[in-house]
């Protein structure tokens, strides 16, 4: 889980510059999921997409994998490196 | 055990819990060579466990990949011979796929290729051996041997999960190097010929991606409630970038 702190990092600092984060969990269980959100401090929205029909919309293949979707909704990255991810986003803030 | 996707595929596989595609078949031959006690897997699982700390110590005292003291060139002429001298098994097939990934991590790719052509089209290893050449292919950018094995293979294997694994990493290979309409072929292939199967479905989300989810395309769009309770929708995020990421606790 060394990406949570990464993406709390960019969490925090794209909050109120127009970034939104939303957090899809693959987890067969809820629990295990409510623990960690609460455990590691993630202020992000959570869905529980326990039937996978998120990761088949998206044809997400393993975990974790990024997409980023800019301000018209469009898609802009996916399959991103969260290391590349920051940068990613200052692009989009500068269209 | 790790969770990072390597590449597009998932390198490694130790958990059933949110498994996707082929991936499934993978885990579960891990799972199944985990619980039966097997003294031949103990032995190879120990060479692993060796090579992994040699192959440590020897990139932490500053050494390179092609270098000829690459310890993981000794352990994969070792994990070959084991190979050599025991009877198809777990086990054997464990140390296949080793001495393969390793000379593929010691950029050795034309030795690779040698012993990859030794290998008859049924061989058990070819399932795990394809996340080899995939690998490799990916490092050399070059997918041209890839393909022509899968190909061969797709023809001359008669176990039904190689040769969809074969049509389906043909169609992963030619969609790495853009060459969509290939692509497309290969994965219409696997599910027309092998419905049902893993592949078939993989190979069908695959077919999606390319039609409906490439840069500069509207994201699906979708409508759900968070484990909070509260409504979300792709449309409420109009006007902002927006991040998603997939991700499990395991």
């Amino acid at each position: 889980m060394g990406e949570v702190p990464l993406l709390k990092e960019l969490y925090a600092k794209y909050l109120d510059q127009g970034v939104a984060v939303v957090g899809i969990s693959l987890d067969d269980e809820l629990k295990p999921l409510q623990e960690m959100v609460a455990s590691k401090g993630m202020s992000w929205p959570q869905i529980h997409d326990a039937d996978q029909s998120l990761v088949k919309l998206f044809n997400v293949k393993g975990t974790p994998t990024y997409y980023l979707i800019d301000r018209e909704g469009k898609i802009a990255a996916k399959d991103i490196p969260i290391k590349k991810l920051g940068s990613a986003i200052d692009e989009l803030l500068k269209k | 055990m790790g969770r990072r996707t390597q590449n597009r595929l998932f390198g490694s596989a130790g958990n059933a819990a949110s498994l996707l595609g082929f991936t499934l078949l993978l885990a579960f031959t891990i799972h199944a060579q985990n619980t039966l006690p097997d003294k031949e897997m103990d032995r190879v699982q120990a060479m692993i466990n060796q090579s992994k700390k040699d192959a440590e110590q020897f990139s932490k005292s500053g050494g390179k990949p092609g270098d000829a003291n690459n310890p993981n060139l000794k352990w994969s002429a070792d994990f070959w011979k084991y190979r050599e001298k025991h009877p198809a098994s777990p086990a054997t097939v464990a140390a296949t796929v080793e001495a393969l990934r390793l000379l593929n991590r010691a950029d050795r790719l034309s030795e690779l290729r040698e012993k990859a052509d030794t290998l008859k089209p049924d061989d058990a290893a070819w399932k795990q051996v394809f996340y080899v050449l995939m690998s490799a292919a990916a490092k050399s950018k070059d997918y041209s041997y890839l393909i022509s094995k899968a190909e061969a293979l797709a023809q001359t294997a008669s176990d039904r999960d190689i040769k969809a694994q074969a049509r389906f990493n043909i169609g992963d290979a030619y969609w790495r190097i853009k060459d969509n309409d290939r692509a497309r072929k290969a994965f219409q292939a696997v599910v027309t010929e092998y419905p049902g199967t893993t592949y078939a479905e993989a190979a069908e989300g695959n077919l999606r991606e390319i039609e409906f989810l490439n840069l500069g395309q509207p994201a699906p769009a979708f409508e759900r409630t968070t484990i909070s309770g509260d409504p979300i929708s792709l449309g409420g995020f109009k006007g902002k970038v927006l991040v998603l990421k997939f991700w499990g606790t395991y």
